[in-house]
């Protein structure tokens, strides 16, 4: 055989760093909670209406920025009504935050006269994404992984689908632990990227086991460490070229793209370092102590 | 190579289908014939008033109903990602729908569908002519039974009361309906469609008192005890009520056409909406990421893209090449499904997007990975790429077979933008599979005299290429 790096043997220090990224992931998630964006938290919604002047979306929230922090990151939106008249222009601002009655008329007094327009109404909002994510995101997460679990339990054996489980939820968690570390916003993006990360990873791990399954019939007598640890050193090429390609695309949007997307790239990004890790350190170890016959 | 020539012909018409679908000019132009999502292009905008009258105890239970009502419609229309906001302004509730890829907002109306409630009621007369509300004699009648006039989808006029035989406690407003579907009529002498259907539980009582009331024997007429079926403001349906119902199970017959039978019971299961709602405005909304986001974020993702072309061409030479091409003839292939499916592209299916790209690569590589294993123990290149292709065919369909479950799973249970995120996935996943299958294996069998082999073999195997 040509020369292999020894992935399973030194898993003792491998087992030590995913717990502990693991238990900072928790900590991080339970104390320091999420940065949830509005879709989520629901919050105010200002309706401004300009009549006879053009305003920009960045220059607008340039000067309500100067007003309050909060507008930094507000979500700004042109909208128009049926019939308006030409030279009427609306904007929807919305920011993750409620205003007691008396903060509602000093924001209006500050924004009427800084802006020159009108304050045309202020309303509370629900966060939209809040009620679809929650009524059928995390059942939907629970249930594909038993029906992934039961797959590769028929495929391959009970063992491997158990490791590809708990390298699902150790991506899954470290991933929103990291969203949690720097303060990312969780929008409906970043939820769209969890999820496939979830796709990434359980491909990974599947490759691998596809690996593992075959070299068990082809050396035979051989132990299970060893079969592992050639099967890794097989599918490495593959694993690297793969993960590195999808690393580009997410890489390349998180240093570009524009702040909504944000999220969206970093989840990406930090999923597809994650989801290769845990094919490598997370299965690899439990399949080659308990995948043998 | 014959089964290389089947396949090229099924590529090159998989790949006509595409296209037609993307490019085919429509009324409207053909940048259309893509939705775009309210994220990236904005949508007709809807603010409704949620009517609640003032003894409701729970007034946010009320709008959280009507809000799962409309969200159910938007979703059985295909447009999933449409959203929905509950507004508070000044005491009342509003909720606000905005629909991707509508630029008319009757059209953004009409998905809606029915904004009014839906309530049962006794019929006291009818009448086929004029509106008899223009009549005094009918007003007349009309304020003497406490009933109104309305217009009947047959055509007829019809006397109406809310209140069953003018009791309060007979009033059935806005049911909860379980279910209600065509069924084909099986009694003897009769003929065609009926439609059955299942209240909920807590209009059981009310639904048995009501037909105890109007219960006549069958094959009676007694024009006023017939029960109707109101939904804004029009008699859906009326007929003599033949059985008592004790159990919430009732079934409407009346020799119906499959298409009628089918529209009452979309009538009955569009959810009647517990609250009437009111238009407040119509318009429209930009896209809410911004035009310079949605610019950056295009700019960031074709220059990821382009990278991963060159990286492919660089580290696998000929093969690179391949790969390239399947990536982007998958690109081409689930833009054209989700044209042809009418699906909307938003942020969340940009994310299957990126998946897919990763997918195809992933493929590829597999299979590449495969053949060389192959070339390197000596075997000539087409043996190899046979070789390769079948050995990893498995490998590509576990690993593949179990993104769709997931998929499929996230379809089912997830709601709104979950769902076009699981439709990108699923569809962008089928596809690769198949250019990672048919497309590579064509191309790769038309390059073989091309790819290099890996130095080890060359010692050993020379020229052989055939």
């Amino acid at each position: 055989m040509k020369r292999e790096i020894d992935f399973v043997s030194k898993n003792l220090f491998f087992i030590v760093v995913s717990l502990v990224m693991v238990t900072v992931s928790l900590v991080s998630i339970f104390v320091k909670g999420f940065n949830f964006g509005v879709e989520f938290t629901g919050g105010s919604e200002i309706l401004l209406r300009f009549e006879g002047k053009r305003i920009t979306e960045s220059e607008l929230r340039g000067i309500l920025s100067g007003i309050s922090e909060e507008f930094k990151t507000a979500r700004i939106v042109r909208v128009s009504s049926m019939g308006d008249p030409a030279d009427v222009l609306k904007y929807s601002v919305v920011v993750p935050k409620t205003y007691a009655s008396d903060e509602k008329k000093s924001l209006q007094e500050k924004v009427e006269s800084l802006t020159g327009g009108k304050l045309v109404s202020f309303n509370e909002i629900t966060g939209t994404a809040a009620e679809e994510i929650r009524k059928g995101t995390w059942t939907a997460i629970v249930v594909s992984f038993i029906a992934m679990l039961f797959y590769i339990a028929i495929r391959f054996r009970l063992v491997y689908g158990v490791a590809a489980i708990i390298a699902l939820v150790h991506d899954v968690v470290i991933t929103l632990g990291f969203f949690s570390l720097f303060g990312y916003e969780i929008n409906v993006a970043a939820v769209a990227a969890l999820l496939t990360l979830i796709g990434y990873s359980i491909n990974d791990t599947i490759v691998l086991c596809d690996r593992i399954r075959e070299n068990v019939k082809r050396y035979r007598g051989k132990s299970m460490v060893s079969i592992v640890n050639a099967s890794i050193n097989e599918v490495l090429a593959r694993t690297i070229n793969s993960s590195l390609t999808t690393f580009i695309v997410a890489f390349v949007l998180l240093l570009f793209a524009g702040t909504v997307v944000k999220p969206f790239a970093f989840g990406m990004t930090v999923g597809v370092v994650v989801g290769t890790y845990s094919s490598l350190y997370v299965v690899s170890p439990i399949v080659a102590r308990w995948g043998g016959r | 190579m014959r089964a290389d020539r089947v396949r090229l012909i099924v590529v090159l018409l998989v790949l006509a289908v595409a296209l037609v679908a993307l490019l085919w000019p429509t009324k409207e132009g053909f940048s259309s014939k893509l939705k775009l999502g309210l994220d990236i292009k904005g949508g007709a905008r809807i603010e409704y008033l949620v009517e609640i009258e003032r003894e409701v105890e729970n007034p946010s239970a009320v709008v959280d109903d009507v809000w799962t009502v409309l969200r159910n419609r938007l979703d059985a229309a295909g447009y999933t990602e449409a959203t929905l906001k509950k507004v508070f302004r000044e005491n009342n509730s509003y909720i606000v729908v905005e629909i991707p890829g509508v630029t008319d907002t009757a059209q953004a109306e009409a998905l809606i569908g029915s904004t009014g409630v839906l309530y049962f009621a006794q019929v006291l007369n009818e009448y086929y002519g004029d509106d008899p509300t223009k009549i005094p004699e009918y007003v007349f009648e009309a304020n003497r039974e406490k009933a109104v006039w309305l217009k009947g989808r047959d055509g007829k006029w019809y006397l109406v009361r809310k209140e069953i035989m003018g009791r309060r406690d007979l009033v059935l407003e806005a049911p909860r309906i379980l279910y209600a579907r065509p069924e084909v009529e099986t009694r003897v002498g009769r003929y065609g469609y009926k439609v059955s259907f299942e209240l909920a539980r807590d209009h059981v009582a009310v639904f048995e008192r009501i037909t105890r009331a109007l219960y006549v024997p069958e094959g009676t007429y007694d024009p006023r005890k017939r029960l109707a079926i109101v939904l804004d403001d029009v008699v859906q349906f009326a007929g003599q009520v033949v059985a008592v119902i004790t159990d919430g199970r009732a079934e409407i017959t009346g020799n119906f056409s499959l298409q009628e039978a089918k529209d009452l019971a979309a009538i009955l299961r569009s959810g009647a909406l517990p609250a009437r709602l009111v238009k407040t405005s119509a318009g429209w909304v930009a896209p809410l990421l911004g035009r310079d986001v949605v610019d950056a974020s295009l700019k960031a993702g074709i220059i990821g893209l382009v990278l991963v072309l060159v990286y492919m061409v660089v580290y696998y030479k000929t093969m690179g090449i391949v790969a390239d091409l399947a990536l982007l003839y998958n690109t081409v292939l689930l833009f054209g499904v989700m044209a042809l499916g009418r699906f909307i592209l938003t942020l969340p299916g940009i994310a299957g997007i990126i998946f897919t790209i990763g997918t195809t690569v992933d493929g590829n590589i597999i299979i590449y990975e495969r053949i060389k294993e192959e070339l390197r123990t000596g075997k000539p290149v087409k043996t190899s790429i046979a070789l390769g292709f079948e050995r990893s065919f498995f490998t590509l369909f576990d690993a593949n077979i179990t993104t769709i479950l997931a998929g499929l799973v996230l379809y089912y249970f997830g709601t709104g933008t979950i769902k076009g995120f699981a439709i990108t996935l699923i569809i962008g996943v089928m596809g690769s599979m198949f250019v990672n299958l048919v497309l590579s294996r064509v191309l790769l069998d038309a390059l073989a005299p091309h790819i290099k082999l890996p130095k080890v073999a060359e010692t050993q195997q020379g020229g052989s290429q055939r």
